[in-house]
């Protein structure tokens, strides 16, 4: 194929783009509800399946406890938006939002300057904890939960998570890939001592990382609790949709932007058609965890890692690898490209 | 004052099976250098083992407990070769991707036995030990101290094999320094994946046990994952002597959070508890353990 100078590629880039806005942004007519609400559960594990890649992919953190800030946002919402307090729906968003950075500061306080172990098993702990506390408090309505007014339209909603999800890819590919704090946290992934001797604020740049893989999950767990219109620790704090997220952004691939947005469509879609044809989820948890050990040993760049341009940015990592052997002091552990497990 | 005492007992008799499960999983991470998130899993898989044997050849599940050791021994030198190979790839990240991958064993182990046993809570009952002995007014059920007696013979006999044998030498050295237990000939790969197989066969055992002291279901994995965590955390990474202390306290405090303030907080404390010792002393309450 004949090379695009750089200026043609941003035509094709932008008709592609334009294309897919068109595509999305009239789907409610012509789709149809049921179809119209699927796609509006994508664009919500698109936004989510991203939110974990940020700490998991990008700054090589895995969180295990990512909802947690799911189901912080959902109950702020669900909460805010009782008729004792009766906010408007959109003014929740921040709020959750809020809170659920809140937590992710105290929680990677201590987490964070430890290895990538210890941080996993906090924000476990947190999250499993949160569903536990939530279970019995009374203003949360304890297991049986609480509902939130009665909502607006399908198309609504998927307008709403559409946006959501556009505004955190926009947000997420600005911040991560077109400035120096995407540099900095990869730095920091791939080399920490390297990052540190470059006088980068390893602990600070991590702890960002972690705040705005936090945020995003609040806001669409506060607009999730509005569409469902019933929330309770089962359905907003459960561990499987920490797994689901994980998933997602595995299969799709790790330390991407494009990657979970792939993994989250395929992976929906099949858990719609799972619940669909055999009527129970436990199967499915079943096909997710063997596809994350599937994926892990024979495929461990994702499905975005099966494009032909990516082939580079494989080159360059076993590159980093063989330097990150001969830089890295012998610590006990197998040899490993410069990080910390 | 004699609720507590009582209460306190039980707790240390519950936490000799938690140190049973810490000390292979400490051990297990020492050799692969991997966290192993299916550590619950295995309690539940052993359990359910337990419970088929009572419920289709109707053989007391104490009297199987060989068997489960055996069975899951196997199962687990089976998978260890994959998270070493995960572990020791060229991948990006591969602590990282091990650790991905016991997450993906553990979920798979779980939503098959979701699929296969379904949510409802199973007990298994033993005829060999029964009855309570009663000392001083304090209350020790028979099945719990022979649990206990189970746990602190298991893990003994494990320490002793570490510490006095020759192979146990070469578990020990690989958990120090890879690089240099391979110079002086030690098969890495090879103790690797039997120190994981006695750990797996050890955490099975315990499951057992658990579930004729308790009930299990299907979905109690990641709870047991989570109080393996929260003793090696408490022991610091890697001390085989922290574990003992911190698996008998992990025990106690449960028995006190669930009479005193009630079985639903139970995890809020543990991740309280959890999160005091990351902040304040991230090597363990004894500064044993490795460097974080």
């Amino acid at each position: 194929m004949k090379a695009l100078s750089s200026r043609q590629k941003l035509i094709v880039r932008a008709a592609i783009l334009l294309a897919l806005a068109l595509l999305l942004g009239t789907l409610p007519l012509w789709a149809g509800d049921y179809w119209t609400r699927i796609w509006t559960g994508v664009a919500m594990w698109t936004g989510l399946a991203l939110s974990w890649n940020i700490i998991g992919g990008y700054a090589g953190y895995i969180s295990f406890g990512q909802v947690a800030f799911f189901g912080v946002g959902a109950y702020t919402t669900a909460l805010l938006m009782q008729p004792s307090h009766h906010w408007n729906f959109f003014l929740t968003l921040p709020v959750g939002a809020a809170a659920a950075g809140l937590l992710a500061l105290i929680v990677g306080w201590p987490s964070l300057r430890l290895r990538g172990a210890y941080f996993a098993i906090a924000t476990w702990a947190l999250a499993e904890a949160l569903a536990q506390l939530a279970g019995v408090f009374g203003f949360t309505g304890g297991s049986f939960g609480i509902s939130t007014p009665a909502n607006p339209s399908t198309s609504f909603f998927y307008y709403i998570m559409l946006i959501a999800a556009a505004i955190t890819y926009a947000v997420a590919w600005g911040l991560l890939e077109r400035s120096r704090f995407g540099l900095e946290v990869k730095a920091v992934r791939d080399h920490q001592t390297a990052a540190q001797s470059l006088g980068i604020n390893t602990t600070l740049v991590k702890q960002q990382a972690l705040l705005l893989s936090a945020v995003i999950p609040a806001v669409f767990g506060g607009i999730d609790a509005y569409w469902i219109t019933f929330i309770n620790p089962q359905s907003v704090l459960a561990g499987d949709i920490t797994d689901q997220m994980v998933v997602m952004a595995l299969v799709g691939g790790l330390g991407t932007i494009w990657g979970p947005a792939l993994g989250a469509i395929a992976l929906y879609l099949v858990n719609t058609w799972f619940n669909a044809t055999f009527g129970s989820t436990t199967g499915y948890i079943a096909m997710v965890g063997g596809l994350v050990a599937i994926v892990v040993l024979f495929l461990p760049d994702g499905i975005i890692g099966l494009l032909p341009q990516t082939r580079r940015l494989r080159l360059v990592r076993q590159l980093l690898y063989r330097s990150g052997r001969s830089l890295r002091p012998e610590r006990g552990t197998p040899q490993t490209g410069g990080e910390r497990p | 004052m004699h609720l507590l005492i009582q209460t306190i007992v039980n707790g240390l008799l519950v936490g000799g099976l938690y140190v049973t499960i810490s000390v292979g999983f400490s051990l297990a991470f020492g050799v692969l250098d991997v966290i192993d998130f299916a550590v619950g899993e295995w309690v539940m898989l052993g359990a359910f083992v337990g419970v088929a044997s009572q419920s289709w050849f109707g053989i007391d599940p104490i009297a199987f407990l060989p068997v489960v050791f055996v069975s899951f021994t196997l199962l687990g030198w089976l998978v260890a070769p994959l998270i070493y190979r995960v572990r020791t790839s060229h991948y990006a990240r591969p602590a990282l991707m091990a650790l991905a991958f016991t997450f993906g064993i553990a979920t798979l182990a779980r939503g098959s036995m979701l699929t296969g046993v379904g949510f409802d809570p199973r007990t298994v009952n033993t005829g060999i030990v029964s009855g309570t002995l009663v000392v001083g007014g304090i209350q020790m059920p028979w099945l719990r101290l022979a649990s206990f007696i189970f746990a602190v013979v298991a893990t003994g006999l494990f320490i002793a094999f570490l510490f006095f044998t020759r192979r146990g030498l070469a578990v020990r050295a690989t958990a120090q320094s890879k690089q240099y237990a391979g110079l002086m000939g030690v098969d890495i790969k090879r103790v690797s994946a039997f120190a994981y197989a006695i750990y797996t066969g050890l955490t099975a055992m315990a499951g057992v046990l658990i579930c004729a002291i308790y009930s299990i279901t299907a979905q109690h994995g990641p709870r047991y994952t989570l109080l393996a965590f929260f003793v090696v955390v408490l022991a610091g990474l890697g001390s085989v002597g922290g574990v003992l202390v911190a698996g008998l306290f992990l025990g106690v405090l449960q028995a006190i959070v669930t009479v005193y303030v009630g079985a639903d907080y139970t995890l809020a404390v543990v991740f309280g508890v959890l999160f005091g010792v990351l902040l304040v002393s991230p090597r363990g309450l004894l500064r044993r353990g490795l460097a974080p």
